[in-house]
C-alpha cells in the first residue's frame, strides 16, 4: 500500500470539496472492505482517501410519504437486511443484502459503497497485469480465463457487476441520489451503472467529485411479490456465479408488471427485458416461467469457460419465477 | 576384554517419508521397554487430553516466528521475477541501496528465471513500507523467453522448453506380473482418464524467518516442519560450522509439506542480517505463499483396469502425466500399486515442466491424486460388474503390500473401517441405480479406501530429567507444527510416570536440543512417542533405585500409578512420587534412551475408509456434502482429541480439493491469477459438512513399543474420493476432474441428456 492522505469529511459537501478532479487523486471510503482490498493490493494508489462515515445523518432507513423508502449511502448492508420494514414491503431487497458476502462483512460494508464497488476480475485484481480497465491494451479475460465473465453486454472489457444489492434494487424501480461540486442529481439506479463500450475504466455514471448520498424506493405497486436467488461456489463469502432479482405486481395468477434483474451476467446489473415482456400480461403457469427463462438467454454471448451460465440462468430464473408466485 | 568404551547398535531402517522410501541410520537401544499389552487399562494415552499449550495459543502468548520481534529488527523482502521465462542481463542495485532507510540489499546471482515469483534479490529496510519501494527501485533488465504454465501446452510438440531435456520426463515404471496375461484373463476392461488440479499448501501461517547473528553464530527462528533438517541445510550453503548455527520454531500455524527444506527467503535474511548488522525478518505475504513456496501437482492419469466376473482385479496399467512446475511432479501411484489385490500391474509416470514454481510435497504427496483416479474406477468397475463397490474392494482385500504380492502388514484394520463406516453412513441407503432419486436435488452415498505409511522410525535424541520437585523436563529437537506433538509427549511421559501431566515440561523446536526427525510422512508421533516412553521408562528404573530401599523393597518390584511408587504386590505399601523425587541427591535423574528400530519383515501401513452422502441440485450444479464418515485404522491412538482434530482436518482438505481449491495460471502472461483468499477457494464453515470420525480401536503388535502409526496425513488421501463416487452415485454421471464446480456438474448433465 501506497501511503495517502486519509481525510474525515464532517459533512457531504466537506467530502466533496475534498474530492480532486481525477480519479488517481481521491476515492471515498465508507466500509471499506472493498476499497481496502484496492489499496492493499495495489489496484489504485490515491493521494487522498476520504472517509465518508465520519459524516452525520448519512446512516439511516426511512419511509416516505408516498409509501416508498429512502436509505442513506452509509448505512451497513447488516442494518438493511435486518430491517423488518424492508423486510415486509420488498423481500427481495431484504434477501440480497442476507446474501452479500459475510456477517463480518455485512457489519461493515454499506449500501453506498456496494453499489459503486470495482469489478472482481482476476485479471482487474492482480496488480502485476495492465488490464484493459486499468489503462492496458487488452481484456485477458476474453482470451484467457473467463469462467466468471459476462454473458450479456461484453466488449471491450467482459467483467461481471458484483453487486447484489444493485440487481435487487433495480428490480424496485430504486433512485440513486448524487451530491457533486456542480450540485445534487437524481437518476434511476439503472441508468447510473454503464457498459464498457460507454466507459471501460468506470462502472458508472460517478464523476470523481462524486458521492452517492441516497437511495430512493418507490412505493411497491399494488400486490406486489419479490425475491432474489444467488448461486454462488461458497455458501457464503462469495459473489454471484449467477443470481435473479424479480419483483412481479399480480392480479391473482396473473403478472401485471415484473422486473426480472440479473447478476453476474453483465458488467452492469441487466435488467431482461425479454423475460419480463414473456410474462406481463399473463397467467404464470411452469411454461410460461419457462419460456421467460429460456428467453432471458435468449441473445447470450458465452465465451470458453461461462457457456454453463446459460443453464445456471434458465434455471434459477424460472424457479425465482415460480417461487415468488407462491410467496 | 574393555578399553573403556562400548559400541552401540547402529541399525538402517527403511522408512515411508512423503511417499519417498528413505533410510534412516541410527543409533539404537540394547533393549526397550515391552510394549503396552493391549488390554491394559492406561489413564491417560488413548483418552480425550486437551492441548496442554492450549490456553497460550489461542490467547496469543505463544511466540510464532511471525512474532518475533528484536531490538533494532529490520525487514526483508525478496524481489521476485514478473516473468514466467526470462533470461536477467543486468541488474542495478545502486537506487536501492542509496534509497533512506535501506540497511542491506543482496543480488541473488541469477542468470535466468523460469517462473513468475523466483527469487531474483532482496532488500532489508527499517520498515515494510521502505523495503517494498526499496524493491521498486531495483531495476532490472530482462530479456523475456517463451514459457508454458498449462500442463496440457507443455506436451504438446513445439511446446516452449522448460527443462533443457524437454518438457516431459522419461517415465518412471514400476511393474509386476504380466499385464497383457491379466487383462487376457478379464471379463471386463475399462480404460479411463482422471485430472486433478494444482492445489497450494496456503497455511494459515505464512512462512518465513527471523534471523540475528551473535559473533560468528547465527540464530533463526523459521516457520519449518524441520528444526534440525534447516539447522544442517543453512550451516552447509553458509559453510558454516554446524555448531554455529540454531534453529528455533516453537509454534508453527502449518506447514503440509511446504515448510520441509531450507528456503531461499530464510538464506537471504541470514544474509541481509549479517551485512546490515541487525536481526532481520521476512515474512512472505499470501500472494507470495501462492505461487512461490510450493505446491501439489496437477496430474492426468490413465488408468486401465481388468477383472473377472466375480470381481478378481486382474490387472492395472496406470500412466500419469504430473505437473510439478519446474520441479519434480512427484509420484500418485501407490495407492494402484498397493491398496487393492492385483497380480500384474503397471506404472508409468512422468513429470511435466511447466514455468510454475517447483511442487514440494503436500499432505500425502501424491496419495490423493491416485486414490481419486483408483477408487473413481473401481466404483466403476463395480458398476460393470453388477456388483456393490464395497463388496468388490472387499473381494479384493488383501494383508500384503503390493497388491498381495508382497510382504505382509505388521497390522491392517481396513476392513473394521469398512464395516463401522458403511454401518455408519447407512450404506445399504444408497441408490440401488444411480441417479434413480425424484426431483431436482439428488441424494447419494460413496466411499474410497485410504493407504498410507506413517511406521516413524528410530533416530530420535533427547534430554529426559526428572527433578527433584516430582517435574519432567524433557527436550528434544522435534517440532509441533499445529498437530500437537507438545501435549502427546507429555501424555506418554506422564503414563509411563504414572503422575499428572501437568509435572510435565515439554520443550521442543529448537536444535539446541538433541536431535530428532522432520516432522513429514505423518511419522513424528511414532517416531517420537516410543522413544519418550523408552526414556521415562529408563527414568522410572532410576527412581525405583531410590524408592526401593525407602519402602525395603527390592526395586524391581515396584510399580506407579496415581502419583505414587508402590509395590506391585501390595498397593498400599507406597511412597508418593514426589516424596520419592525428594530424594534425588544428584538434583535430577536423566535419560536419553530411546526407541529401537522397527522390525524386519513386516510392511508398515495405515488404512482408512471414507463415507460420504452428498446432496446435487441438477438444476443449480451445486453439491453439498451432507455427512461425511472417516473411519481410520492408524495403530493405537495416543490422544482422540489430537487424532479426531487430524481426521476433521484433514477431511475439510478433501472437501476444499473436491469442490473448491485450483491455482489459476494465466497462459497468457504466466502470472497466477488468484493468488489471494478470495479467488483461491477455500470452504467456509457453512459448505462444511458434519464430519464423524471413527477411530478403530487397535494395537499394532509388533512396529514399537506404543502399537501406534501415524495419523496426520491419511485423512486428507480418501475425502474427495468418497465425495466424487457419491456424486455419481446420486445423479449417474461421472465427473472424473477436479474440482467438481456447478459449471462441471451441469456440462455433464447435459452431456448426458444429449447422448
Amino acid at each position: 500500500m501506497k501511503n495517502f492522505t486519509y481525510i474525515n469529511a464532517k459533512s457531504i459537501k466537506d467530502a466533496v470539496e475534498s474530492l480532486g478532479k481525477n480519479w488517481n487523486e481521491s476515492v471515498v471510503k465508507s466500509g471499506g472492505t472493498d476499497l481496502l482490498g484496492e489499496l492493499k493490493g495495489m489496484i489504485i494508489s490515491p493521494e487522498k482517501v476520504i472517509n465518508l462515515k465520519t459524516i452525520p445523518n448519512l446512516d439511516y432507513i426511512e419511509s416516505t410519504q408516498d409509501g416508498g423508502l429512502k436509505i442513506g449511502a452509509v448505512t451497513t448492508i447488516t442494518k438493511i437486511s435486518e430491517s423488518s420494514l424492508i423486510k415486509t414491503k420488498f423481500p427481495v431487497i431484504s434477501q440480497a443484502a442476507s446474501k452479500v458476502a459475510s456477517p463480518q462483512l455485512r457489519n461493515m460494508g454499506t449500501l453506498g459503497g456496494n453499489l459503486c464497488q470495482r469489478p472482481r476480475c482476476w485479471y482487474y485484481r492482480e496488480n502485476s497485469i495492465l488490464c484493459l480497465k486499468k489503462g492496458g491494451s487488452q481484456c485477458y479475460a476474453f482470451t484467457g480465463e473467463n469462467k466468471f465473465h459476462c454473458i450479456f453486454g461484453g466488449g471491450p472489457c467482459f467483467i461481471v457487476h458484483p453487486s447484489d444489492m444493485a440487481a435487487s434494487l433495480i428490480s424496485c424501480d430504486a433512485e440513486i441520489k448524487i451530491y457533486g461540486r456542480k450540485g445534487e442529481r437524481e437518476l434511476e439506479l439503472n441508468n447510473f451503472y454503464l457498459l464498457p463500450r460507454e466507459n471501460v475504466n468506470r462502472e458508472n455514471v460517478l464523476n470523481p467529485d462524486e458521492i452517492v448520498v441516497e437511495i430512493i424506493i418507490p412505493p411497491p405497486k399494488n400486490n406486489t411479490k419479490s425475491i432474489y436467488i444467488k448461486q454462488s461456489i461458497r455458501e457464503t463469502w462469495d459473489f454471484a456465479l449467477c443470481s435473479v432479482a424479480v419483483s412481479m405486481s399480480m392480479s391473482g395468477l396473473k403478472c401485471d408488471d415484473v422486473r426480472i434483474v440479473l447478476g453476474g451476467a453483465a458488467p452492469k446489473p441487466w435488467r431482461s427485458i425479454n423475460a419480463e415482456n414473456e410474462l406481463r400480461g399473463k397467467m404464470i403457469t411452469e411454461t410460461v416461467a419457462e419460456s421467460a427463462a429460456k428467453a432471458a438467454v435468449n441473445n447470450a454471448q458465452t465465451m470458453r469457460d461461462n457457456k454453463y451460465k446459460i443453464n445456471l440462468f434458465q434455471n434459477i430464473i424460472k424457479s425465482a419465477i415460480l417461487e415468488v408466485i407462491k410467496s | 576384554m574393555t578399553r573403556g568404551f562400548k559400541i552401540p547398535k547402529r541399525v538402517t531402517t527403511e522408512i515411508d517419508f512423503e511417499g519417498e522410501v528413505i533410510k534412516i541410520d541410527a543409533e539404537v537401544p540394547e533393549q526397550e521397554p515391552e510394549p503396552i499389552p493391549e488390554d491394559k487399562k492406561l489413564n491417560i494415552i488413548g483418552k480425550k487430553v486437551p492441548r496442554i499449550n492450549g490456553e497460550e495459543i489461542v490467547t496469543g502468548k505463544a511466540k510464532y516466528a511471525f512474532d518475533i520481534n528484536l531490538p533494532g529488527m529490520l525487514y526483508g523482502k525478496v524481489l521476485r521475477s514478473p516473468h514466467p521465462h526470462a533470461n536477467i542481463l543486468n541488474i542495478d542495485m545502486s537506487k536501492a541501496e542509496k534509497h533512506p532507510g535501506v540497511r542491506a540489499v543482496i543480488n541473488l546471482n541469477k542468470k535466468n528465471v523460469r517462473y513468475v515469483g523466483e527469487e531474483i534479490a532482496a532488500v532489508a529496510a527499517v520498515n515494510e513500507e521502505i523495503a517494498e519501494e526499496a524493491l521498486d527501485l531495483i531495476e532490472v533488465e530482462y530479456e523475456k523467453l517463451p514459457f508454458v504454465v498449462n500442463i496440457n501446452r507443455a506436451m504438446e510438440p513445439g511446446a516452449p522448453r522448460v527443462s533443457p531435456d524437454g518438457n516431459i520426463s522419461k517415465p518412471r515404471t514400476r511393474e509386476r506380473g504380466n499385464i497383457e496375461d491379466g487383462f487376457k484373463e478379464a471379463d471386463v476392461v475399462l480404460e479411463r482418464t482422471y485430472k486433478t488440479q494444482v492445489e497450494v499448501h496456503n497455511c494459515a501461517e505464512v512462512h518465513g524467518s527471523v534471523a540475528k547473528w551473535d559473533g560468528e553464530k547465527v540464530t533463526v527462528w523459521d516457520t519449518t516442519q524441520a528444526t534440525h533438517g534447516v539447522r544442517r541445510s543453512l550451516a552447509k550453503t553458509l559453510q558454516l560450522p554446524e555448531s554455529n548455527v540454531r534453529v528455533i520454531n516453537h509454534y508453527m500455524g502449518g506447514g503440509f509439506g511446504s515448510k520441509l527444506g531450507l528456503n531461499v527467503h530464510t538464506v537471504a535474511a541470514v544474509n541481509l542480517s549479517k551485512i546490515a548488522g541487525a536481526p532481520v525478518k521476512i515474512m512472505l505475504t499470501r500472494k507470495e505463499e501462492s505461487y512461490c513456496v510450493g505446491n501439489r501437482p496437477g496430474t492426468i492419469q490413465t488408468l486401465k483396469g481388468g477383472a473377472k466376473k466375480d470381481g478378481t482385479i486382474t490387472a492395472f496399467h496406470y500412466k500419469s502425466h504430473n505437473n510439478g512446475g519446474v520441479g519434480s511432479g512427484g509420484s500418485n501411484a501407490s495407492p494402484i500399486w498397493d491398496m487393492y489385490q492385483c497380480p500384474n500391474c503397471l506404472i508409468e509416470e512422468s513429470s511435466v515442466y511447466t514455468n510454475t514454481d517447483a511442487s514440494r510435497p503436500m499432505r500425502a504427496p501424491g496419495y490423493p491424486q491416485g486414490t481419486f483416479s483408483v477408487d473413481l474406477f473401481l466404483d466403476e468397475l463395480a458398476e460393470n460388474l453388477g456388483m456393490d463397490p464395497l463388496e468388490l474392494r472387499r473381494k479384493n482385500y488383501t494383508t500384503k503390500n503390493r497388491g498381495g504380492t508382497g510382504t505382509p502388514y505388521s497390522s491392517k484394520g481396513l476392513d473394521k473401517c469398512y464395516e463401522l463406516g458403511a454401518q455408519r453412513i447407512g450404506w445399504n441407503r444408497r441408490n440401488k441405480k444411480p441417479g434413480e432419486g425424484k426431483g431436482p436435488i439428488k441424494r447419494g452415498i460413496g466411499m474410497a479406501s485410504e493407504i498410507w505409511g506413517g511406521s516413524g522410525g528410530p533416530g530420535t535424541q533427547l534430554d529426559f530429567r526428572l527433578i527433584t520437585d516430582g517435574v519432567v523436563e524433557i527436550r528434544c529437537g522435534t517440532q509441533d507444527i499445529g498437530t500437537g506433538t507438545y501435549t502427546i509427549i507429555a501424555q506418554v511421559a506422564a503414563e509411563e510416570l504414572g503422575i499428572d501431566i501437568k509435572d510435565i515440561k515439554v520443550m521442543i523446536g529448537d536444535s539446541d536440543y538433541p536431535r530428532s526427525g522432520s516432522s513429514g510422512g505423518s511419522n513424528t508421533a511414532a517416531s517420537v512417542c516410543p522413544a519418550i516412553r523408552a526414556a521415562a521408562a529408563d527414568i522410572k528404573g532410576k527412581l525405583f533405585a531410590i524408592a526401593g530401599p525407602l519402602l525395603g523393597e527390592n526395586p524391581e518390584e515396584l510399580d506407579v500409578g496415581e502419583s505414587k511408587i508402590f509395590v506391585r504386590n501390595n498397593k498400599s505399601k507406597s511412597i508418593s512420587f514426589k516424596e520419592a523425587c525428594k530424594q534425588i541427591t544428584e538434583g535430577m535423574l536423566t535419560s536419553n534412551e530411546t526407541r529401537g528400530p522397527n522390525p524386519k519383515g513386516y510392511a508398515f501401513s495405515t488404512f482408512g475408509a471414507h463415507f460420504s452422502e452428498v446432496e446435487v441440485n441438477t438444476l443449480t450444479g451445486k453439491v453439498k456434502v451432507i455427512r461425511h464418515v472417516a473411519a481410520h485404522e492408524s495403530g493405537r491412538s495416543i490422544n482422540i482429541l489430537t487424532s479426531e482434530n487430524q481426521i476433521q482436518g484433514g477431511t475439510v482438505q478433501g472437501l476444499s480439493y473436491a469442490f473448491f481449491e485450483q491455482r489459476i495460471m494465466d497462459e497468457q502472461t504466466g502470472k497466477m491469477i488468484n493468488s489471494n483468499y478470495y479467488d483461491y477457494k477455500t470452504p467456509t464453515a457453512m459448505d462444511t459438512p458434519q464430519i464423524e470420525p471413527i477411530i478403530i480401536d487397535s494395537v499394532d503388535p509388533v512396529l514399537n513399543n506404543l502399537g501406534m502409526k501415524g495419523l496426520g496425513e491419511p485423512p486428507r488421501i480418501p475425502s474427495h474420493a468418497a465425495m466424487a463416487n457419491a456424486i455419481y452415485n446420486a445423479i449417474g454421471v461421472w465427473i472424473r476432474e477436479l474440482p467438481i464446480t456447478p459449471d462441471k456438474v451441469l456440462a455433464a448433465l447435459e452431456e448426458r441428456k444429449e447422448g
